[in-house]
Parts: C-alpha cells; structure tokens; sequence
C-alpha cells in the first residue's frame, strides 16, 4: 500500500475534524479515509463512527456489536511511528446510560431516572438525542488521556447542524424556567414566576385532561431527578462547544456532486456561520474520475464491432452523468463561501471493503 | 391491485426517496387528482416537481410538526385566546418538545385525515417521508402515545392510526433502495420492522439506480491492453450484477419490487421525472 501524499489541507495542526453532512452522502467513509490518512502519517487517531456498513467495519476489522474503543490493524499500511488508529461505534442509549450513571447524585436517582418511562422515551427514540450523545462520546474520547487526533463521523442532520447545537438546547432545556417550574413540588411554588408561567401550568394541566397523557407528573419527576445534573451536564455541554470552537478543530461538510446535495452543503456552511463556527472546508464525495479517450477503442482491430458498440454506449452514459456532475460542481465552486476549502475525493466505482479502499480515497482527497 | 390512497415513500439517504416520490405523485395524477406531501423540512419533491412544471391535477403540501402542532391544539381548545396563550408560552413549547414524540404523532395524525380526505375526493396522496430511521420512529410512535395515554383524546387517536397505518387500502410503504449493501440491508430490516411491528399491510420496494451488466467476464477480459477501458466495463458489471441480487433479496424478503432504470441524462428534468413515473406506474400495475 502506498504511503499518502501530503494531507491536501491543513490537518497537521489539527486536533479534531468533525465530518457533518445529509444521510447518503459517505460521511463515514470520508471520516474513516481521513482517519486512516492521519495514522499512517503518524499521528494517534481515535474515530467514532455512526451506523457503519458492515463491509467498512470489516475493512477496519471491528466486531459489529461491541460499541468500546477497538485498536484497527494497521500492519498492512505501512505506518509511520507513532501512527496508530482506533475506532469506536456510536451506542446513543449507552453513552446516555453511562452520562446518567457519573452525574446522578446518589444511586437511587439514577435508578429512578433510568426506570421512568419519560427517560427510556427520550433515550430511544427523541430525536436529538443521538446527536446529543455524539457531543458526549466526543467528549469523553478527547479526554481520554492518551487522546491525540479525534476524527468524528456524525449522524445525519435532518436539519442543519442538529448534532452542533446538541449541547446548547440540552442546557436551554435544562436551565429553562419550564424546568425550575415543574420541579417546584405540587402546588407550592416560589419564586417570581410570571402571568405566563402560571397559565402555562394551567395550560399543561388542561391539557393532559383532555389528552388523557397523564405526563405533567411523570414529566415534573423527571425534571426533578434531572435537574440534580444539571452542573454536571452544563459543564459537559460547555466543554462540548468549546472544543467546536478551538482553532484546532476542522468542521468538514461532506456532500455529493448533485444539485440537491450540493445546495444542502452550502446551507450547512450559512448556518454554521450563523452559530459563528467556521466551516473549514467543503468534501465532495465520489467525483467520477475523467473518462478514458474513446477514440483508442474505435481505432482497435482487436475488439469485436459488437464491444466497441458496448463500451461506446457505456461511455456516452457516462459522459451525460460527468455533465450532470459537472454543473453542480460548478454551482458550488461559483457560491462558496470566502475560506471555505473545496475538496474533491474520487469515486472507488465499488463501495470500500478493505483498509486499500479507504487508503486509496484518502489519497484521492485533493483540492478542486 | 389499487395502490393505497395514500403512499408514504422512504429509504435511505441517496437513494432517491424525493425523485421516487415526485415522479410517482406525477404519474398517479395522470389518472386522477393527486397531492404530493413534503415532510422532509427542505420541500425536495415539490423542488423537483415545481422544476418539471406545474399541473392541475397535482397540488403539493408542506407539513411541519410546529403547524401540527398549533392544529392540533386549536382543536382541542376552541377558545382561541387560551389555545394561543399556551401556543405562546416558552414553558408549554418547552414541555411539549420534551413529551416523547408528540409532534412526530400529530403529523401521523395528519397523513390519516389526508387519506380520509383523499378517499372522499377520489385522489391519491404521495408523501415525501424522511430517512428510513426516522420514518420508522415516527411510524412507531402511535404505539407510544397510546401506551402513554391509557385513556382520553390521544388513546382514541393513536388507536385510529394504528388501524390506519394496518390497513392496506388506505395506507402504503415504498422502501426506495439503491442496490448498495447498506441501503439493501436498510430496506429488509424496515421491512420487517413495518410488517411484523406496525402490521402494515402494503409494502412495496423501489429499486432505484437499475443498469444492465452490459459485458460478460469474457468482454472484460478482451479489454486487457486498456485497462481504463475495462475498469469502467467491470464497473458497469458489478453494478448490474449488483441490482439483480439487490432485486433478488427484496423478493426473497417477500416484497414486491419496482425497478427504476438509471436515468443516465446530463439533466435531472422533467423527461427523468416523466421516465421514472412510467416505470413506477407499470410496476404498481404488476404488483
């Protein structure tokens, strides 16, 4: 396997790369093709994946159900010194088991929050919580003591930058006076709680009559056992941003040459803006190599009229996709933003199965 | 067979959900008046159909959780100035996002009054539905709520989803899949998940991305002194090679399977659109 070329942007000085981007755009294969590129150049690389595909957990050589930190061989890869790779899967559920079990301020309101129904909804199914979690296991691999290079695969933001915002709407919630307001034991509330909130407990109150949920107990319980954590998760959520915002991390939008991929790309960057973080660069992912000459083929004695006809026909297929590629690349490049890195990475033409595969991607990242 | 009047149409990321379900709202109101439902946030389907031109038969909705939400509310509080108030107050937005999936059953709510409204009017309607992951916990959610609600308002709802969600004339799946491992696998567990879980009664699987193996190994072999050559051949190989045991899972698996050709055009237009439409309809037929 060949060593990579030099990293086509700046990532020496780099600590974290956080890969954001839609489902379906290879957001865990770029992640994977970088992290491996980081190893082998010598650094410790840590990376967290979201929902892998089996084969490219093959390719790393991880076992599918176990969600610890796995070391990946990398004897194949020819590794400078000091260049290791481990890689880990995210388990939304358990890093949330696991945040509950160090915050919770006594045993007992840890069971009590395990147990209720609010929490074991909240846990599997709301959305938000996987990215919440994402923040949290990044958190927890950065302090790891032996943390050097932390390349994170996110899940896909439905809305832009879901997962970047985690920290901030955990602790809004949490800090809210909705929750100081529904701790307050039944009935006898202190405090200077305005017109609003009262109507508001009104409001709830009604409407769990008519609904027949019966939540605003469960809700208030909860809430409760909850808010003992509160220190303990504005501090997570605070380090959280904070790590986002250090000049040494790297937010990579991953996207792929079509025109819808290619228009969410750039809202993410807008909206990354808007939250004063920076988008440091733009990853393109599988862009279709140039087409081979034909004229070769037609010029051939050796191959057969009916395979010239095949190939020419495949060619001109693919020809009309390059061109729709094309003017989507082209609307990209016309409307990035000043400071945005561009990258091309190209199309392997087969889905990645092999630690190969992710090397020669990585070594296809390169400036457009 | 009649499709269901109402079609939710999901997979994953990248394989073509919103085209799928912009060329099938396209070509069912050929027939009939239709309506194409974007609950993705961005409008992806109605971007594409509003690129491809506009028709009267065929009307588009956005539907959000918020808007759901605020429906939702006015009905079960017809004093406005209450319903308002508590729509206003930071404190009820904060409790409502945290109640489990309340928007997310709210909008389920709504694609079952729309395929009311559909079977009175006599139309379909095509509903442009999130990722797999996503569609499926929202699909789930009715089971929660009623298990939440014991009694009251939202039990009753939740039950008339369930029944809906079950019944094949009213309410349909299309899983769209590219034949690729991962959107493959996506699509069989969703499968199963939708039948034996949620009981839905009509799926069916779009096979988007379908191409012809074109060359044999032999033709490949021939192409030896230009290896460029033959890397695109064996390329274009493993592709159709990889649709036909992409079709002959989804129907080992049970499903019903619609094959959608690559539309290999420098533009993703009207014509894709109107290609794509033909296929889905033909293959509903064959169903």
């Amino acid at each position: 396997m060949n060593r990579p070329r030099n990293a086509p942007f700046a990532l020496a000085d780099r600590r974290l790369v956080v890969c954001l981007g839609p489902g379906g755009v290879g957001k865990t294969t770029i992640s994977a093709a970088l992290a491996l590129h980081l190893a082998i150049s010598g650094r410790g690389v840590d990376v967290m994946t979201v929902d892998p595909a089996p084969r490219l957990l093959d390719a790393l050589g991880l076992r599918a159900e176990d969600s610890s930190l796995q070391p990946v061989n990398l004897d194949a890869a020819g590794a400078r010194r000091g260049g290791r790779l481990r890689a880990l899967k995210l388990d939304p559920k358990r890093v949330f088991d696991r945040l509950i079990e160090r915050h919770a301020p006594s045993a007992a309101a840890r069971d009590a929050i395990l147990a209720d129904r609010v929490y074991r909804n909240l846990s599997n199914a709301l959305a938000g919580v996987a990215d919440y979690m994402a923040m949290e296991q990044l958190l927890e691999l950065a302090r790891a003591p032996d943390a050097d290079m932390i390349v994170l695969d996110t899940p896909p933001a439905a809305e832009a930058l879901d997962f970047l915002g985690a920290p901030r709407r955990m602790l809004e919630l949490l800090g809210s006076r909705a929750v100081t307001l529904l701790s307050a034991a039944g009935g006898a509330m202190r405090g200077p709680f305005s017109m609003l909130d009262l109507a508001a407990r009104a409001a709830l109150g009604a409407f769990d009559r008519i609904t027949g949920l019966r939540l605003l107990g469960d809700v208030q319980n909860f809430v409760r056992n909850f808010s003992g954590m509160y220190a303990g998760f504005a501090e997570r959520a605070a380090a959280a941003e904070e790590l986002l915002r250090d000049p040494r991390t790297l937010i990579v939008i991953v996207a792929t040459a079509e025109r819808e991929r290619v228009a969410q790309a750039l809202e993410f960057a807008a909206a990354l803006d808007e939250m004063n973080l920076k988008a440091g660069a733009i990853a393109v992912n599988r862009v279709r190599p140039p087409l081979p000459n034909a004229a070769a083929i037609a010029n051939s004695r050796d191959i057969p009229a009916s395979l010239k006809a095949k190939l020419q026909s495949n060619l001109a297929e693919l020809a009309a996709l390059k061109m729709r590629e094309r003017v989507a690349l082209d609307a990209l490049h016309a409307a990035l933003p000043d400071g945005v890195e561009l990258l091309y990475a190209t199309d392997l033409g087969r889905e990645p199965r092999s630690l190969a595969d992710l090397a020669e991607i990585a070594r296809s990242i390169r400036r457009a | 067979m009649t499709p269901p009047r109402l079609i939710f149409v999901t997979g994953k990321g990248g394989a073509g959900k919103s085209a799928v379900a912009a060329a099938l709202a396209l070509a069912l109101s050929r027939r009939r008046p239709a309506t194409l439902a974007d609950l993705d946030r961005r409008g992806s389907a109605a971007g594409l159909l509003a690129a491809a031109g506009k028709s009267d038969a065929l009307a588009t909705l956005a539907l959000t959780p918020r808007a759901e939400l605020e429906a939702f509310i006015h009905r079960i509080v017809p004093l406005k100035s209450i319903s308002k108030r508590m729509l206003r107050s930071r404190t009820f937005g904060y409790v409502t996002a945290a109640l489990p999936g309340l928007e997310a059953f709210l909008m389920l709510e709504r694609l079952r009054l729309l395929a009311g409204t559909a079977a009175l009017e006599d139309r379909h309607a095509v509903i442009d539905a999130p990722a797999t992951g996503h569609a499926l916990e929202l699909l789930n959610v009715a089971g929660g709520i009623r298990g939440l609600a014991p009694a009251g308002t939202l039990n009753r709802l939740a039950v008339a989803v369930e029944e809906f969600i079950a019944d094949p004339n009213r309410f349909g799946v299309i899983l769209t899949v590219s034949p690729e491992e991962l959107s493959l696998r996506e699509a069989l567990e969703a499968a199963r998940a939708l039948r034996e879980g949620l009981r839905v009664g009509w799926i069916a699987a779009a096979l988007n991305f379908v191409t012809a193996p074109l060359f044999s190994a032999a033709e490949i072999a021939a192409l030896a002194d230009f290896p460029e050559h033959a890397r695109l051949a064996e390329a274009r190989r493993r592709a159709g090679r990889a649709a036909s045991d992409a079709r002959r899972a989804l129907r080992d698996a049970g499903l019903g399977v619609i094959e959608l050709p690559m539309v290999c055009s420098a533009a993703f237009d009207q014509a894709a659109l109107e290609t794509l439409g033909g296929q889905l309809e033909h293959g509903l037929s064959q169903l």
